[in-house]
């Protein structure tokens, strides 16, 4: 029988559009980098050379250790924060607990390396609480340095681990831990036995994403190390010294950190093959009233840990309203340092807006179509498209931006300006925010819906922008709402591509803080984290569960 | 109204076959309904009328002209789903008026039409309502009215009251049928409820592993099932053992000859009898000509209101279920009781024994 050739139909299209997008944008500057990482500077020819290099100079060495060094503590003092925040929510009355909540929340989508500098407004060499104690004649240890590094990545990265362990913990059914005592278990069994092995997954997945962050983290270890380089900084500087070459050592030495980060993602998943408890809430748990001395420890503990994890952003605040005179802060309050951001980086604001604006506005159309083509179409295709959207968590900002400068500014994507590279560096990058929030809201929404509309009359693109676009528009404004967050802080990758007609407020800052100019950089900072904010409020307004949406 | 035919359908998932050469004829106006167990392909098929789906080989004609190549949203048949897939967004009004926005019928066309639909699914008090505010029934009333306000050739509708609870159901069932009557709409109905479909159905489609075992006025499918799965699936059956010589089959459990038949061995024949058609009598009964009679002990009673379910074992150790009428004197027979089991030769089926041999007396 001969069958009649159709046109192929609208979502074949997408898919394919979708495909080409990603290639482009995501894989060939990832290919090229990988590709770049086996060509000899100076002959251009193919070796292993640059990988022999990397793993026999102490230089590289010693950045692949400090990076393991401060990726494994900061995970560690994550867990040791982040898990009994979690019990303690979760298990016992606590005043203040959606306050807690709130503040770790804040603490995740603030600017990354704001910590860095705030605590170095506050226990540098010059901090006022070094000051303070130096008064009293007690020398305070410095800030700067591998333990520093550590302490920012613990206060900065815990909300991770305490908001996927709350969650779990949330959901473990109660029936368990009554059975568990029913069978003979003491309050300490039951918790080891079978509470912590329940939730283990959640933990794991938590103090994964703080190791890989960590690992990619730059604007930390660049404003803190002081000489204790990691391999981030040492990506960046390479690639500033190889400027107007070939940046192959920049791009060996980031193809290491795709590894690591790679190795911990392969290894959490052997880790949570295994295990998989589906669990039904049929039982939910509950909490306790704790007395006493208990009560009182339980309270410092959790409200401490949230109340020093913000005092970062609440020195920089501060510091953004002291009377300054050029970057000396000369006493008394004043808005010289907003004055001052207004009148020599007005477009550094603009700019920011304006990428993150344009990058957000790619993300909500094609994290809308994504999630359709993932969660619809049982396709190769659209499984490719799902797999890929898990690459931009593994790339570290500098990778991807010199993936970008190798790709589109030679050859056939040559003179594409930097702002465009900008918003288009954004938009892949936080992609997957948005993919996975609209995802999860498709996935709610029953296929016979698209299906009525069709069979009604409807094409597919008015079915699907009459019907399903606004029974996931929830999940999609939460997505397009981390994008624009995490997009307007990004810092690592824009350093790289920025040129004078396109620097933006976390590259101001950066900037500001290597000149020692702390109240410009409060200023900024503090726009910053006001827009975040805003941003927040409407997650939570769009959200019924808090937690998750920013996971 | 528009009459379809379906020619050769077939259909495969991956080596799996989902339709096997489906070939089906309904009149204009009729009611159709598809009747199977889940997986026999019965929504698949609905499914690739609706267009959701592309056959591997054969064609769907409506009124002669064939709709493959049409896509689902130019297919101008109607469907009710069995979610209800009420667009929760928008309101009752606009829920119907949907399909008639698409086909950019005049607004003041759409209020007039909407407005009648809803009367004759008796929820024009409920237009401006949020699908929400809907109970089950009222919703699925809605996606019925929003099936047919678009005036479409077929209607179909895949199992769309078996998210509703039994009562509604019944109620349900009755307005569905006459509004299907009233409105003249050729309509295929999915379903895996027999009760549903012999009670709605101008022709009650059978279907099996993707193939149609028979297709037959709901009478004939229930007295005079094809093959053994019909017999089977449409109400209950008892089987009986035969045993075959020179010819001749008989009842183990009687010894009574049933069946004339040289080229069958015994175990290649099943013999079927309907639990309605049994009488089961206390003691030891004398049959009339055209009965056969079969001692058995009571094994069970269960009295259920309107009727009563005798379970009986034969002395072969064959268990036969018989619904009757309750009567008193059965119901308080003590287990293991001897009682006589009657049957009329007129009542027995045979069928080839495999699962779906067909009728071969």
């Amino acid at each position: 029988m001969i069958r009649q050739l159709r046109r192929p139909d609208f979502w074949t299209v997408v898919t394919g559009v979708i495909l080409v997008v990603l290639v482009v944008l995501l894989l060939i500057p990832i290919i090229r980098v990988l590709l770049l990482s086996f060509v000899d500077a100076d002959t251009l020819k193919w070796t292993l050379g640059n990988y022999v290099e990397v793993f026999t100079r102490n230089f590289y060495l010693k950045g692949l250790k400090n990076t393991l060094f401060v990726g494994f503590l900061g995970t560690l003092g994550a867990c040791m924060l982040g898990i009994p925040l979690a019990f303690f929510t979760a298990r016992f009355h606590l005043w203040g607990r959606a306050w807690i909540s709130t503040l770790a929340i804040l603490v995740l989508v603030s600017p990354p390396f704001i910590g860095a500098y705030a605590w170095i407004m506050m226990l540098g060499s010059n901090g006022f609480i070094t000051n303070f104690f130096g008064r009293i004649g007690i020398e305070t240890p410095t800030i700067y340095g591998a333990h520093g590094i550590v302490l920012v990545f613990t206060l900065k990265f815990f909300p991770f681990v305490f908001l996927m362990t709350q969650t779990a913990l949330m959901a473990v059914n109660k029936s368990f831990e009554d059975a568990a005592e029913n069978l003979g278990c003491t309050p300490l069994q039951r918790f080891t036995k079978i509470t912590l092995p329940l939730v283990f997954p959640a933990i794991s997945t938590g103090a994964i994403i703080c190791f890989v962050l960590s690992i990619a983290d730059f604007g930390t270890p660049a404003i803190l190390g002081r000489g204790f380089r990691t391999l981030s900084t040492i990506a960046f500087s390479a690639y500033r010294s190889e400027l107007g070459g070939v940046p192959t050592m920049a791009v060996t030495v980031s193809m290491i950190m795709i590894a690591i980060s790679m190795l911990a993602l392969l290894a959490q998943r052997r880790i949570l093959a295994k295990r998989r408890y589906a669990s039904s809430l049929t039982n939910l748990p509950v909490k306790t009233h704790l007395t006493g001395w208990r009560n009182v420890a339980v309270h410092g503990f959790c409200h401490g840990v949230v109340l020093i994890a913000m005092l970062p952003s609440l020195v920089v605040v501060y510091t953004s309203f002291l009377k300054t005179n050029g970057p000396v802060f000369v006493g008394g309050y004043g808005l010289e340092s907003y004055g001052r951001i207004w009148r020599t980086a007005p477009e550094a604001i603009a700019n920011s807006f304006l990428f993150a604006t344009a990058a957000v506005v790619l993300i909500t159309a094609f994290s809308a179509l994504i999630s359709y083509v993932i969660v619809r179409r049982e396709t190769t295709a659209s499984g490719a498209i799902d797999f890929m959207m898990m690459v931009p968590y593994l790339i570290p900002g500098v990778v991807m931006a010199i993936g970008f400068v190798t790709t589109f500014r030679s050859g056939f994507f040559g003179g594409i300006g930097a702002a465009w590279l900008l918003v288009m560096l954004y938009f892949i990058r936080r992609l997957p925010y948005g993919v996975r929030s609209t995802t999860s809201s498709l996935r709610q929404v029953k296929p016979s819906m698209e299906e009525a509309a069709i069979n009604l009359g409807a094409p597919p693109l008015t079915a699907f922008l009459k019907v399903t676009v606004p029974l996931i528009l929830p999940g999609l404004i939460v997505g397009s709402l981390m994008g624009f967050i995490t997009a307007i802080n990004e810092l690592s990758g824009t350093l790289i591509l920025y040129d004078a007609g396109s620097i933006t407020m976390p590259v101001s800052i950066y900037l500001a803080v290597l000149d020692g100019e702390f109240g410009l950089a409060a200023a900024h900072s503090t726009v910053l984290l006001l827009c975040t904010g805003v941003c927040v409020y409407f997650v939570f307004r769009f959200t019924e569960n808090r937690n998750s949406a920013f996971l | 109204m528009a009459s379809v035919e379906i020619k050769g359908i077939r259909k495969l998932y991956g080596d799996v076959v989902a339709l096997s050469d489906i070939n089906i004829s309904i009149p204009s106006g009729s009611f159709f309904t598809l009747l199977g167990p889940s997986g026999c392909g019965k929504t698949t098929l609905l499914r690739t009328i609706a267009g959701f789906h592309d056959q591997n080989a054969g064609r769907i004609e409506v009124d002669g002209k064939s709709i493959e190549g049409l896509p689902a949203y130019r297919r101008d048949v109607g469907m009710v789903f069995q979610d209800y897939a009420i667009f929760p967004h928008i309101s009752v009004r606009d829920n119907v008026a949907f399909g008639l926005k698409q086909r950019k019928v005049l607004a003041s066309d759409i209020s007039k039409r909407v407005a009648d639909v809803l009367e004759v699914v008796q929820l024009g008090a409920f237009a401006d309502r949020m699908p929400h505010e809907l109970s089950g029934g009222q919703q699925q009333r809605v996606g019925l009215a929003r099936a047919v306000v678009i005036r479409p050739k077929v209607l179909l509708m895949d199992e769309p009251l078996s998210n509703l609870d039994a009562r509604l159901r019944v109620d349900l069932r009755a307005e569905l049928r006459r509004i299907q009557r009233d409105l003249g709409i050729t309509t295929v109905y999915v379903t895996h409820d027999q009760e549903e479909a012999l009670a709605m159905s101008d022709t009650v489609c059978v279907m099996h592993q993707g193939v149609i075992q028979q297709a037959a006025s709901p009478l004939d499918i229930y007295l005079r099932p094809e093959n053994r799965f019909v017999a089977t699936f449409v109400g209950a059956c008892n089987f009986m053992s035969l045993s075959k010589e020179g010819g001749q089959f008989s009842l183990k459990s009687s010894g009574a000859k049933v069946f004339d038949a040289a080229g069958f061995n015994a175990t290649e024949i099943a013999c079927a009898v309907r639990p309605e058609t049994l009488r089961v009598a206390s003691g030891h009964v004398t049959p009339s000509p055209e009965e056969i009679a079969i001692p058995a002990k009571i094994l069970d009673v269960s009295f259920i209101g309107r009727e009563m379910e005798v379970l009986t074992i034969t002395d072969g150790g064959e268990q036969l279920k018989s619904l009757a009428r309750p009567d008193p004197a059965i119901i308080e027979l003590a287990n293991g009781s001897s009682v006589t089991v009657l049957v009329k030769r007129d009542d027995l089926a045979f069928f080839e024994a495999t699962e779906v041999g067909r009728r071969v007396g």
